[in-house]
Formats: structure tokens, C-alpha cells, sequence
């Protein structure tokens, strides 16, 4: 990969515009009528994605993820609720006058067409001149690193190379914004992994707004600025992928979002801001909100967080005991799996040192423990 | 063993339709080959003379019908075009879930006797009957207008019984196209028009070309048609073999005239192959 | 000669049998093929020819018969429409000998049949057929010349000798009736539909009026077709040379190109004629006496018409000839060939049947009595002297003659 510098496509588009969100959901909905049955697939999503950002929808499959970016294509019309694209409504306006591309899960590419043709396919249809063409195309294919591959068909391609075919023939249309239906989904680990780094480093050089829609909380949480994480046709959940991670806002999220361990506890004391919660015998929990005595109180913790030790841990930290029900070698980590006196299945990674031998065997009985700022109430259960 | 079965069973395989094409096909083919090389009549006997003279022969008394048993196979299958890819069009993306039932009404018709359809053919087209009698007597036709006997009916009645192998290879390509890579055109700018112009078109070009093989070579050779629904400028040479074949015992002849009709078919085709067939005609059409 | 069978089909509600016969020839054709290619492959190079066993002497004949008796069934190939729907005749003479028949509506087209039994007859195998009906054309001779056919012993028939009109014995194409007898004749003529000719159809030089045009039916067969070329121009068809044949081609050939003729027909001209699609056509006499269409009317032109002969015959390898050449002649005592000719309505070769369907008629109920009365009297089933007069026969075709004929005639209907 050539790191030559040069402008990005799209023409800068100087500061005022620049606090125009590229896209913009307001209210938006789409129902599907079927079997007599009115289906809601989007409940009313409200987003403002940035110019320049790459932006995730992060979900399980039918979260309403793949609508809500079909709609911003112009595949499909929102029931109710509007969409803007660089503060002008598109409602109306068909897939094929909207200034946004698409890249598809399996591609899409035309088959019939050489590398070439595919991604000149845009620029053609937009009577741009010959010679243009040309340049543009060329150029797009050597920042995906096709270069000489330009009469290939798509059939004699890896999957990788289709993929980035797929990625220039969007892209060489310098849209408002791309749009990329789980785009790695066809790839195996290695390259996948490959390629995350890779159009990040696309996104970078051409300056064009991604809206990335994934189902693997990994690849959002790698490549992107913000992440949306949808749930059931809404958005649970805006922010950094270090918030996302960190300070999961609701169960759902948590639970999808990287593994974390779900512990509950009876408060004992409040007050100054904090309470003490109950966790099996032995078991202490700080959380930095007040509960009245006898709430009980669902939290989340991160097992990189936690520490695994054979001795009661020193004051300040929490703590919970248990029993260790599985070990597991991974080579650059051991995941223990232990099970607390207070009945929660709970896992903890441990980084594995230089020399460092297995911390507990299964069957030991363990206490575990970590920061108090690294609980997450996500609620009280009744 | 197990080694030398397996290395043997690709070509196991292919031994029945191979040996079934040898036997129906490829010895007939010679046979047929060598009699039109002979010389004679069915009573004096058949010799082999190795002269071309049949050949000559049959180009000076037939030749106009060979060139338009071609014209009739070439419109016939123009019409076949026309009328098929709109209907598999239709089906395969209108169809939803009835796709099947679609495609069954549309060969319905031949689950029916060429005998009854041709029947009512006759009697629908005939000079006085139900379609023709009225618009007559209306004055919308000249008195001496008619349908049956022409060359209009002839190439009517093939289009009407070889649509189906138009249909079917074009409605199995159509069928093939993933939606997405429509979508992907309309993503990419691309109007209606334009989408099924560069991407549809030259998608599903392979079931036309398909169907048109499957339809201009019986077609041209067709002698049923031509027979029943034809007049005296109509005539078709496969009906002109079978007169020679069978009424006449003129097995030289007729041999000589299947062996040109093939050779022309098979030039034809192969002519059509390599001006259509590539693939970067199929580019050309997405430009 | 195989339109009367057409119509014997309609009326029992079958299919055109032009388009049956599409379907019968793409079948014979098939046959045809497969024979022809085992002949020759048998005979590595080239088709050997089986000409010259036409001529028969006395000695074969009797060689022939040598040691041969009945066996007690008979099976018999006609046409459809030939033998009364519920076959009593042949309930009669199976009454009456004890002889069993098996009667099939085998042969659709004198070729195609041709074609089917060509093939075992030349490897002097059984044809499954002891007894069959074919028309005195082109294919009939060939049967004659390839020597497939068993001679008649006739003293074997003695109601041929004694009831067969004189139009039925020793005709040019089967002189002294050595292979052959008739079944049935009928007249080639000129049917139109008055309801749109309204002037007298008489001579068959209105077939050749432009103002015709797109209006006429001729026959396809080359036979039929060279035959009227012939008259039109005065020739008497058996009498003619090559030069008459190319004359009248020449004659038939401007017909066509000036657009007169609508089709060549096979057999689909008696339906063209009475929906009107031509208005003036060829035709078979029985045809249009089964008709019955008050617009549509036969007559034999002023230039004469021709009459020619379905007949009976064996094929040489016949199982159980002496049981079939009985049946033939059974079938020329009078009272056994009226009801047949009451149902065929062609011309009979037993004239005496006339007397007894004119008894008939005196004695049959009110309903049946007119039908009676007008076959009694009809021309076209016991045609008179005059009549006779008209009528030409084929001309007899020798193996030379055949494929030169049909190179004259054939190419006018494949439009050559």
C-alpha cells in the first residue's frame, strides 16, 4: 500500500457546512404489512451522523439495522419520520438520485463486467466524461490496492478483492455518505480482520462519511467513531465504542457488547452517595448510587477487570466468593469460570505473564475482586 | 480395485448417453451422410457414386425453400423473443409465490394434442369464422384478406409451439439474477430503464441465447406447420424432405437436402455463437 | 382417395385427418428412416434395388397355391371409414364361413403405408397383414414391381368373374387383375361452394379463372394434380408423354404463381370448401355425397374426370392367403356388397347392387327412404355410360417413369 498523500475525494467542505450532519433520522419508522399483521421493523430511530465520521449500527440480526439503512439508500420509504442527507429531506427521492452508495453484504457486483466496468458503472450513468472516468477509476483502484486487475471479471476475484471492488465502485462516486451492509460478513477471520484495518484506512484517505452496519460487536467497537446499538427497532445505545463498552446502558447492551458478568446484590447501607451491596457470604460490592436498604441491585462487570485470588482481597476493593467450575487455556490469557456463593456464573480473564502458572485449579475455592468503578448498575430487580 | 473403479467411473457415466448417441445418432448421421452421396432410384436400387450431384441438385430445386425455412425460423424466433421475455420478465420478479403455477398456465397448452390446438387454430382462423368473418363484414379487411394458407399463419404457428423453449431457458437466467445486483445499479444511478438495460439485459442474454438455439434450429426444420397452416408460397424444406424421403423414395435427395439444411443450421449457429455469444458482448451491453 | 374416409371420420366425431395425418406421417417417417437404414447397412454400400418382379407367369401363380389351405382367421388393413361402425359385414361373413377377422383401420395415406410394410416385405418377412386395401396410384405399382405382392388364383374367385363390372377387370395398372381386385372406386371431380360461385361450375377451366384467385383448392398429389394439368389442356392423362407432363406443369405452375391456388390440399379440402376459405377445389366424389351440404356440389367436368380404385390384395408373405383371397370374392356376390356400399357411398364394382338397394328402398321405413332413394339413383355412385365415358384412369406408370412423374408434378405443391 502506497501512503503517498493526497487530497481527499471529497471537496472539503468548509466549517460551516460542516456542523450539517451528513445524515439525519428524525422519527423514523418503517412497518411492513403481512399476513394481515402490521410489523414494526423500525420504531422510531433518532440519529445525527457527522460528515467525515464512520458511524456503526450494531445489532442482532432483525434489530431494524438493515431497514435503517436501506431507508437511508432509498430502498425504502419510512412509514413516518424524515431523512436528511446534508440537511436536505430525501423523502421521495428514489435510490438512484440519492448522492449516498451502497456497498452490499455479497457484494452485488455485476458479473457480467470487468473490474472496471464495475466501478465505472456510476460515473457512466452520470455522463461523465471519457477521460475522467478514466482517471477517477484508475485512481480508486490503486487506493484499494487493485491496480492490474482492472479486466478481471468478478468471478476471478478472492473474496477479499471483491470486496474492495465492491468498496471502489461506491467510492469513486465520492457520495455524502457510504453506506456498507455488513460488508465483511462473506470474509474469513484473517482477512476480515485484514480488511478492518483496511477501510479504515480508506475512510481516512478519502474523508467520506461510513456508515457501517454490522452484527459483530468486535468490528464496530475496532473501526468505529461512534456506534449505534440497536435492539428491537430503537436505539439503545449512542456513543464512543469506549462508552459503549465501559458503561453499557442498558442489559441488552451489555450482554452484547463484549462478555460481561451479571451479579446481583441486596444494598445493606447507602449513603454519601454510595451503597453497599450483599453478594452471597462474604460477598461486598460498592456502587456509586444510593439505594434504600433491601433494593435489590443488578450490576455488570467486566472480567478483564476482575482479579482472581486465593487470599481475601485488601479493603476498598469489591469482592465476591466463589468456587472455580472450569479453566480455560488460551494461550495469551486463562479464563476461569466460577461460580459465587451468591449463585452467579461469572468468568475472569487473567493475561498470562512471563512464567506466571495457573492462579487456581478447579474446585479451589476463590475470592474475586476489582475497582468499584468498574460496576455498572443497569438496574433494579424487583 | 477401488483405485481403478474410481478413475473409471467418470467415464462409466458417460457411457450410456454415449453409447445412446452413437447408436441414435452418430451412425444414422454417417449412414445419412453416405446415401446422399449415392446415386439411383428405390426400384434400379441405390449405388454409392460419391457425387455431389444431389446437392446441386437439391440447392437448384429447392434452395429458396431452404432460405426461407430460415427467414421463417428467424422470425418465428424474433416473435418467440418478443413474446417469451415479457412473460418470463413477469414471472420471475412479479411472480412471488406462484412463480410455478405462472410458468405451468403459460405450458398449458401443450398438455393438450397438437391435433385439438391446431383444430382450433383452423377454426378460429378461417376465412369466415369467428375472428375473421365479423371484421370482414364490418369492412376493417379486404374481401380477399385471409390468415389461414399464409405465410403470416405459418410463422404464427411456429412461434406458438416452440415458445416454450424460448420461455423456459429465458425465465431460468432472469430467475438466477440476484436481486441485490439490480439494487446495486439503482444505487449506482441507474433509472429503470437503464437498470435493466445494462445489468438485466445482459444478464439474462445467456437464456436468450439459449432459447434461440432451442427454438431456430426445430423451427427451421419444422414441417408440420408449414403442411397444415400453409399455402402453396409457404412451403418449408422440412416438409419438402419428407415428401422426398417418404412419398417419393428419393432417400438420396432427401439425405442430401438434411445434410444441407444442417450444415446451414449448424454455420448459422455457430456464426451467432461467435458474434453474440461472448462475453464481451454482454459488457458491451452494460456500458 | 382417402377423403371419404375423412368424412366417415368426422362423422364419428375424430379429429381432422389432415392433421392426423400429420401425425401419422411424422410417425412414418420416423419408420421410414430406421428401414431404410438397416437396408442399407445390411448392404454396406449402397441401397440394392428390387425391381423387375412384376412379371408373373402362370407356374408362379400356381406355385404360388401349392399346398396352401385355410386357416380359419384372417387380418385385414383398410382404410378408416371403409367397413360400417359395427363391422357387420364382416360379422356376416364370419357367420356365414365360421372365418374369424381382425379388421384395422391401419392405413391413413398410400405412402405412409407404403413405408411402414416396405421394409419387412423386403427382408420376405410378415407384415402382420393378410389382406389390405391400396389405392391404384404411384405406391401400388412399386408393390408391383418390387414383387411384395401374392398373384390371385382366380379360379378362386368366382364372383368377381361373374358380378364385377367391366370397369373393374384388367385395368392398365393391373392387367387380367393379377395382384389385385377393386374395393371401392371413386370420382376425382370439381366441388364448390354455390353459396359464393354463382355461375355453373362445368368445366375445369374455371379451375385456372384469375378471378378465382386465392379461392382454389388442388390436390397435392402429384397423380391428382398432373392428371388435371392434363385434362385442362385436352390430354387424356393415360395416354400421355413426358412433354405432355412438363406442358401441363407449365400450365399448373402459372396457376399457382398468378395466385389462384389458396393450398394443396391432401385431404383438408372438403372442410376449406364448406367453411368457404375456397370456393371452387378438387374433390373426391364420395366426399361430398357424405357431405350433404345443400351450398356445396360436386360435378365432373365437361373435360372429363378421372376414377380410380381402392383395391384388395395380399401381401406375398401373407399368413393364410386361401382364407383372404375368399373373403374378397365373398365380398363381390351383390347382397353382400350393398349394405357396404349403402355405408361407403363411393361407386361399387358390383353394379348389380343398384337392383338391391333399389329393393331396399321400396321396402325401407320413411326415415331411411331417401337416403336410400338418392344413392339408388346418385351418379356419382352407379355413374352411367355417359358418365363413364368422361372419366380417365391414372396413367400406368412404369419403374422409369415414376421418379421423372413425380419430379414433374411433386415440385408444383412444394413450390418449385
Amino acid at each position: 500500500m502506497t501512503e503517498t498523500q493526497h487530497a481527499p475525494l471529497r471537496d472539503d467542505p468548509g466549517r460551516a457546512e460542516d456542523a450539517v450532519p451528513a445524515i439525519e433520522l428524525a422519527g423514523v419508522r418503517k412497518e411492513y404489512h403481512a399476513y394481515g399483521e402490521t410489523v414494526a421493523a423500525v420504531q422510531g430511530v433518532d440519529l445525527a451522523i457527522a460528515q467525515g465520521e464512520f458511524f456503526s449500527l450494531l445489532g442482532p440480526s432483525g434489530c431494524g439495522k438493515t431497514t435503517t439503512m436501506r431507508m437511508v439508500a432509498g430502498f425504502e420509504e419510512p412509514t413516518a419520520g424524515e431523512v436528511y442527507l446534508l440537511g436536505e429531506s430525501v423523502t421521495g427521492v428514489p435510490a438512484n438520485r440519492r448522492d449516498v452508495n451502497m456497498v452490499f453484504q455479497s457484494y452485488a457486483l455485476f458479473p457480467h463486467m470487468s473490474v472496471f466496468e464495475n466501478v465505472a458503472f456510476g460515473l457512466r450513468r452520470k455522463r461523465t466524461p471519457k477521460a475522467e472516468i478514466t482517471e477517477r477509476v484508475t485512481e480508486m483502484l490503486r487506493i484499494v490496492d487493485l491496480t492490474g486487475r482492472e479486466r478481471r471479471r468478478p468471478s476471478e476475484l478472492s473474496g477479499g478483492q471483491q470486496q474492495r471492488v465492491a468498496l471502489a465502485r461506491a467510492l469513486v462516486n465520492r457520495p455524502r455518505a457510504l453506506l456498507l451492509d455488513e460488508p465483511l460478513g462473506a470474509l474469513d477471520l484473517k482477512l476480515r480482520q485484514a480488511m478492518q484495518v483496511e477501510l479504515k484506512r480508506i475512510q481516512r484517505e478519502v474523508g467520506i462519511t461510513f456508515v457501517y452496519v454490522t452484527h459483530d460487536q468486535g468490528e464496530a467497537l475496532t473501526m468505529s467513531d461512534r456506534i449505534a446499538v440497536m435492539n428491537d427497532g430503537l436505539v439503545e445505545q449512542l456513543g464512543t465504542p469506549r462508552e459503549i463498552y465501559e458503561r453499557p446502558a442498558s442489559k441488552f447492551v451489555a450482554g452484547f457488547i463484549g462478555t460481561s458478568n451479571l451479579l446481583a446484590g441486596d444494598a445493606v447501607e447507602s449513603g454519601g452517595g454510595t451503597s453497599v451491596l450483599k453478594h452471597g457470604d462474604g460477598g461486598r460490592i460498592e456502587v456509586g448510587r444510593e439505594f434504600a436498604t433491601g433494593d435489590k441491585v443488578e450490576l455488570t462487570v467486566r472480567p478483564e477487570k476482575m482479579q482472581i485470588t486465593a487470599d481475601e482481597p485488601g479493603d476498598g476493593l469489591c469482592r465476591v466468593h466463589g468456587k472455580v467450575s472450569e479453566v480455560v487455556y488460551l494461550g495469551t490469557s486463562t479464563n476461569y469460570n466460577v461460580t459465587t456463593d451468591g449463585g452467579a456464573d461469572v468468568v475472569v480473564f487473567v493475561q498470562n505473564a512471563m512464567n506466571a502458572e495457573d492462579v487456581a485449579r478447579r474446585g479451589d475455592t476463590v475470592w474475586l475482586s476489582w475497582e468499584p468503578q468498574h460496576s455498572y448498575v443497569i438496574g433494579s430487580a424487583e | 480395485m477401488r483405485r481403478l473403479r474410481g478413475a473409471l467411473a467418470p467415464y462409466l457415466m458417460i457411457l450410456p448417453g454415449g453409447l445412446w448417441m452413437a447408436v441414435f445418432f452418430v451412425v444414422p448421421l454417417v449412414f445419412m451422410f453416405s446415401v446422399s452421396l449415392m446415386t439411383g432410384n428405390i426400384i434400379d436400387g441405390f449405388k454409392q457414386t460419391w457425387h455431389w450431384q444431389n446437392y446441386t441438385d437439391g440447392f437448384h430445386t429447392y434452395g429458396d425453400k431452404l432460405v426461407r425455412s430460415l427467414w421463417y425460423g428467424l422470425l418465428a424466433t424474433v416473435a418467440c423473443i418478443a413474446l417469451a421475455y415479457p412473460a418470463a420478465y413477469w414471472i420471475a420478479f412479479k411472480g412471488g409465490r406462484r412463480k410455478s403455477t405462472y410458468l405451468f398456465l403459460l405450458l398449458l397448452p401443450f398438455f393438450v394434442s397438437f391435433v385439438l390446438r391446431t383444430l382450433a387454430w383452423k377454426l378460429v382462423l378461417t376465412d369466415n369464422g369467428p375472428l375473421l368473418g365479423p371484421l370482414r363484414n364490418h369492412g376493417l379487411l379486404p374481401s380477399d384478406f385471409h390468415v389461414l394458407d399464409s405465410g403470416f399463419a405459418v410463422v404464427s404457428g411456429l412461434t406458438y409451439n416452440f415458445l416454450p423453449f424460448m420461455v423456459l431457458p429465458i425465465y431460468v437466467a432472469l430467475e438466477r439474477i440476484d436481486y441485490r445486483v439490480i439494487e446495486a445499479s439503482y444505487d449506482l444511478y441507474a433509472s429503470r430503464t437503464q437498470a435493466f438495460l445494462r445489468v438485466v439485459l445482459p444478464l439474462s442474454l445467456p437464456g436468450v441465447f439459449a432459447g434461440v438455439i432451442m427454438t431456430f434450429v426445430p423451427v427451421a426444420s419444422d414441417y408440420v406447420n408449414s403442411e397444415v397452416l400453409g399455402g402453396p408460397n409457404n412451403v418449408m424444406i422440412g416438409h419438402i424432405i419428407r415428401t422426398e424421403y417418404f412419398d417419393n423414395s428419393s432417400y438420396a435427395l432427401a439425405s442430401a437436402l438434411s445434410f444441407s439444411l444442417m450444415a446451414l443450421l449448424l454455420v448459422g449457429i455457430f456464426a451467432y455463437a461467435r458474434a453474440l455469444g461472448t462475453e464481451d458482448v454482454l459488457e458491451a451491453a452494460g456500458r | 382417395m382417402t377423403a371419404d374416409r375423412q368424412a366417415a371420420a368426422n362423422r364419428r366425431g375424430a379429429s381432422d385427418p389432415a392433421l392426423r395425418r400429420g401425425l401419422t406421417t411424422r410417425r412414418g417417417f420416423l419408420g421410414a428412416v430406421g428401414a431404410a437404414a438397416g437396408a442399407a447397412a445390411l448392404a454396406g454400400c449402397g441401397i440394392p434395388g428390387r425391381g423387375g418382379n412384376g412379371i408373373v407367369t402362370q407356374a408362379d401363380i400356381d406355385e404360388y397355391w401349392h399346398g396352401r389351405s385355410g386357416k380359419g382367421h384372417i387380418n385385414w388393413a383398410n382404410w378408416p371409414g371403409y367397413m360400417e361402425d359395427d363391422r357387420s359385414t364382416i360379422k356376416a361373413f364370419t357367420k356365414e364361413t365360421g372365418i374369424s377377422v381382425t379388421y384395422k383401420e391401419a392405413i391413413q395415406e398410400a405412402a405412409d403405408w407404403f413405408g411402414k410394410i416396405q421394409a419387412p416385405l423386403a427382408a420376405n418377412q410378415s407384415i402382420g397383414f393378410d389382406l389390405m386395401v391400396v389405392t391404384n396410384g404411384i405406391q401400388f405399382t412399386e408393390l408391383v414391381e418390387l414383387g411384395y405382392l401374392a398373384p390371385l388364383d382366380h379360379h378362386r374367385l368366382p364372383n368377381f368373374a361373374r358380378y364385377a363390372s367391366a370397369k373393374a377387370k384388367n385395368r392398365a395398372y393391373d392387367r387380367n387383375n393379377i395382384f389385385s381386385i377393386p374395393y371401392v372406386s371413386g370420382i376425382t371431380g370439381i366441388a364448390y361452394n354455390s353459396k359464393y360461385v354463382k355461375e355453373p361450375i362445368t368445366s375445369i377451366q374455371q379451375l385456372f379463372d384469375p378471378k378465382y384467385k386465392g379461392r382454389v383448392g388442388m390436390m397435392s398429389d402429384s397423380q391428382e394434380l398432373g392428371n388435371f394439368g392434363m385434362l385442362a389442356l385436352g390430354i387424356d392423362p393415360e395416354k400421355s408423354t413426358e412433354d405432355d407432363w412438363k406442358r401441363a406443369r407449365e400450365v399448373l405452375r402459372s396457376q399457382r404463381d398468378k395466385g389462384i391456388v389458396r393450398k394443396y390440399y391432401e385431404q383438408g379440402y372438403i372442410d376449406a370448401v364448406t367453411k368457404g376459405d375456397v370456393w371452387l377445389t378438387m374433390a373426391w366424389s364420395g366426399d361430398v355425397y357424405t357431405l350433404s351440404s345443400p351450398d356445396v356440389k360436386f360435378v365432373v367436368p365437361k373435360e372429363g374426370g378421372t376414377i380410380w380404385s381402392d383395391c384388395m390384395m395380399m401381401p406375398k408373405t401373407a399368413a393364410n392367403p386361401v382364407d383372404a383371397i375368399r373373403l374378397m370374392d365373398w365380398l363381390y356376390a351383390p347382397q353382400n356388397n350393398a349394405p357396404l356400399t349403402e355405408y361407403i357411398n363411393y361407386v361399387t364394382p358390383v353394379p348389380a347392387v343398384q337392383d338391391i338397394i333399389r329393393k331396399d328402398a321400396a321396402e325401407a321405413s320413411a326415415k331411411d327412404k331417401p337416403d336410400l332413394d338418392r344413392l339408388a339413383t346418385s351418379p356419382l355412385v352407379f355413374p352411367s355410360p355417359e358418365e363413364y365415358a368422361k372419366l380417365r384412369t391414372y396413367r400406368s406408370l412404369s419403374n422409369a417413369e415414376v421418379p421423372r412423374y413425380q419430379k414433374v408434378f411433386q415440385t408444383i405443391s412444394q413450390g418449385a
